[in-house]
């Protein structure tokens, strides 16, 4: 993330009032760089929220919110395609491309004559701060279908995501032609900027299914801990380090001479799983019967048996599963061995509640959001590894799908998806 | 809300101190649905402790608090240790439960080729009549339909999952649910006879099968709370009954097998703590529960849709109670002490 003074900020933004006129943009009077000067830690000494002035770039070799640290706010949007052409789908992705930058570098919201709309929502202010917004765009399969004439760009790995055992797919909460993934330090941020988005393509893309996130607060013991999902376990703990750019080209980024379409690589596939946790259920389990099933100590996360959260499992020494039980969670996710190495996946999901179900229990669980460069070998790998994981009595996956995050965009006047052009 | 759980449970308790062995009455659920605070000032301890009511938030936060600090020896439990039950004092019961089982599957038996002459006879309302009571016959098994081998229960019991959309369901979906589908969306009745051809032979299948179904004593005292949690999930959420909306008539007939369960165990019980007494409270108050709904639709259940908000909420809520102390049954009947994890080499 690119820190922006936010004092720096405001006072540019008038500046550009000034010099270019009512309704200019200011984005582009953010330099690239911007002084990092924001404090980080405990609430602003002016009272405001602090951290609104963080700024991760849209363009790029690679989307953002892939390897960007997760923000603490999410909104995940499946859209189906009603454009009647090519020309007309490729323009609402472009309008999401343009609305997106706009919205993730920052800018004034225009004033425009009173009897008008205004072009923004305003649900922010007058100022559209960053917040650390990023926006990550993803196709669908069905996009790639006969409608649009793009059957020959699909990348070779996107398929409709398999019904894995113990899936009740819903098919009003799974799949859809674009998957919109926003996420921000605040959640008027997200809203805001979700509202702006389905407007920039309202009549082309229209909402199949939606569901907010959110991460749990950091609350350590240390800063690296690994936040909490809703059955009160560390999630993510295992992760591979996002700042090895090669072990990224190994594991993420779509690679050339990988048999893909030359438009795809530094794309990455997107797998999209709404997990509902049955938290009632789990909350009647003993203990030692919850951290046999994850393979860890729920306090510090530690791997049954030792005493740190990043401390090796060390299965070979325990062959027969006598410390961490064999079809433990983490066992079978990442059995750590040479051989399933190149299975590893990036996890960036949120945890999510969304009411009650009909029979007036939580509705609750987890966004489950994996990065990975092969789903085939990667997640549909590992998913079909934990089918006999006793945990699935506590879970049921009810929607979400594959996608595809294409390389970022090049600049101001491209879009994420242009290769399919 | 456990703790509410727990807290209405001892209301139910201090309304008698008689013993632990029988059922005993309680106030009707519709004389506290609505009344601002519906537990009177009495209450002395929590369900299954020595804690007392007024100090249960410390209590659980020092057990807490000890958890974390034990947190290096995992599996570490606070409370005193109970002695494990020997697993052949689980014999008498699952005899006894096989029997039950045993029983409502010749009833399923007989009552599935009424339903085959009922949509034989191509009227709607008999032939729903009579899917009704085949599907509460085989939910009355509860405690064994998880045993039953290879794909038995989802021929019979089925559904149609991760259908890709709207349209028409795998060729393997078949039992019941197949004929409820086509029951209550519109399917002519004498076209779903095949299918109730099918259902009588695998309800045949499992009556040969049944005598010979192993119950593990874990997994025995498992289904006290595991029977009405599938309820919960799958039948008052609608999920597994989408087009009959059978989810009161399922539910009642989970409790009866939950009923059964715990009375199979209750010589077990009775010598072990408190929870025999806290269940069949809770039993006994969903019973009722069940009880008024079905008066108040004219003697026979309602469907998920025809119950008024109230009406929802006592159930669900009853339903959410009872599973607290349900779901201490395993715990009470331990067959094994808990296991001492080793430690992880601190080399690694």
């Amino acid at each position: 993330m690119t820190p922006v003074d936010r004092r720096a900020f405001l006072t540019r933004s008038a500046a550009a009032i000034s010099i270019g006129g009512v309704g200019a943009a200011v984005g582009a009077t953010l330099a690239p760089d911007a002084p990092a000067s924001t404090p980080k830690s405990g609430a602003a000494a002016d009272g405001l929220t602090p951290d609104l002035a963080e700024r991760v770039p849209f363009d790029g070799v690679h989307q953002a919110g892939v390897l960007t640290p997760r923000q603490d706010q999410s909104t995940f949007v499946g859209l189906d395609s009603i454009a009647p052409s090519q020309d007309v789908l490729f323009g609402a992705l472009e309008a999401l491309s343009a609305t997106a930058r706009t919205l993730t570098q920052g800018d004034r919201v225009a004033v425009t004559r009173i009897d008008d709309p205004p072009p923004d929502s305003g649900l922010l202010g007058p100022v559209n701060q960053p917040d650390s917004l990023t926006v990550t765009i993803a196709f669908g399969p069905s996009l790639f279908d006969d409608r649009y004439g793009l059957a020959g760009k699909r990348p070779h790995h996107l398929t409709t995501m398999p019904a894995f055992a113990h899936d009740e797919l819903d098919p009003y909460r799974t799949g859809g032609d674009v998957l919109v993934q926003i996420c921000a330090g605040q959640r008027d941020t997200v809203v805001h900027t979700y509202r702006e988005l389905m407007r920039a393509v309202a009549g082309s893309l229209v909402i199949r299914w939606t569901i907010d996130g959110f991460q749990s607060a950091q609350r350590g013991p240390s800063p690296k801990s690994s936040r909490r999902n809703l059955f009160a376990f560390r999630d993510g703990t295992g992760n591979p380090d996002v700042t090895d750019a090669g072990l990224m080209n190994q594991l993420i980024w779509v690679q050339p001479g990988a048999g893909e379409p030359e438009w795809a690589v530094g794309g990455t596939y997107l797998v999209a799983r709404t997990i509902r946790m049955h938290v009632e259920f789990w909350d009647r389990v003993g203990m030692l019967e919850q951290e046999q099933m994850i393979g860890r100590d729920r306090v510090i996360g530690a791997p049954l048996g030792g005493t740190n959260e990043f401390q090796d499992p060390a299965y070979g020494l325990d062959p027969k599963g006598k410390r961490i039980p064999l079809d433990a969670h983490i066992r079978l996710a990442n059995p750590r061995t040479a051989a399933t190495n190149d299975q590893r996946i990036l996890r960036r999901g949120y945890n999510y509640h969304r009411g009650i179900d009909s029979a007036g229990d939580l509705d609750q669980g987890l966004m489950f959001i994996a990065f990975n460069q092969n789903p085939e070998r990667q997640y549909a790998t590992i998913q079909n590894r934990l089918g006999p994981e006793p945990m699935t009595d506590y879970i049921t996956p009810v929607g979400g799908g594959y996608f595809f995050a294409p390389p970022g965009s090049r600049g101001a006047t491209d879009w994420v998806g242009s290769g399919l052009a | 809300m456990l703790a509410l759980a727990a807290l209405a449970a001892v209301v139910l308790n201090g309304r008698s101190t008689s013993g632990a062995t029988h059922r005993v009455n309680v106030v009707p659920a519709a004389a506290h649905s609505h009344a601002g605070n519906p537990y009177p000032l009495h209450i002395t301890t929590v369900v299954g402790s020595s804690i007392p009511a007024k100090q249960y938030g410390n209590e659980l936060s020092k057990q807490q608090g000890s958890a974390t600090e034990d947190s290096a020896t995992p599996g570490a439990t606070p409370g005193a240790p109970i002695t494990p039950v020997s697993p052949s004092a689980f014999a008498g019961p699952t005899a006894a439960y096989r029997a039950w089982a045993e029983h409502w599957a010749a009833t399923l038996a007989g009552e599935v080729p009424r339903l085959r002459s009922a949509l034989a006879t191509g009227t709607r309302a008999p032939a729903e009549r009579e899917w009704q009571l085949a599907y509460s016959d085989y939910l009355h098994l509860g405690a064994v339909y998880g045993l039953l081998p290879g794909t038995l229960d989802e021929q019979i019991d089925g559904m149609p999952h991760a259908l890709p959309g709207p349209g028409a369901p795998a060729p393997s979906f078949s039992g019941l649910h197949r004929i409820e589908m086509g029951l209550w969306t519109g399917a002519r009745p004498a076209s779903l006879v095949p299918w109730a051809a099918r259902l009588e032979h695998d309800v045949g299948t499992l009556q040969r099968v049944l005598p010979t179904v192993q119950i593990d004593p874990l997994d025995y005292a498992t289904r006290a709370h595991e029977i009405l949690e599938d309820a919960q999930r799958d039948l008052l959420s609608g999920t597994d009954v989408p087009w009959s909306g059978a989810g009161v008539l399922g539910t009642a007939a989970g409790v009866a097998a939950t009923d059964e369960v715990i009375s199979t165990l209750t010589p077990l019980l009775e010598a072990r703590d408190s929870t025999l007494l806290d269940v069949n409270n809770w039993l006994d108050r969903l019973q009722h529960v069940l009880d008024q709904l079905r008066a108040a639709h004219g003697g026979s259940w309602p469907s998920l849709g025809q119950l008024d908000l109230t009406q929802r909420e006592e159930l669900d809520g009853t339903v959410a109670g009872a599973l607290g102390p349900l779901s201490q049954v395993p715990g009470s009947l331990e067959t094994t002490p808990a296991p001492v994890i080793p430690k992880l080499s601190q080399a690694k």
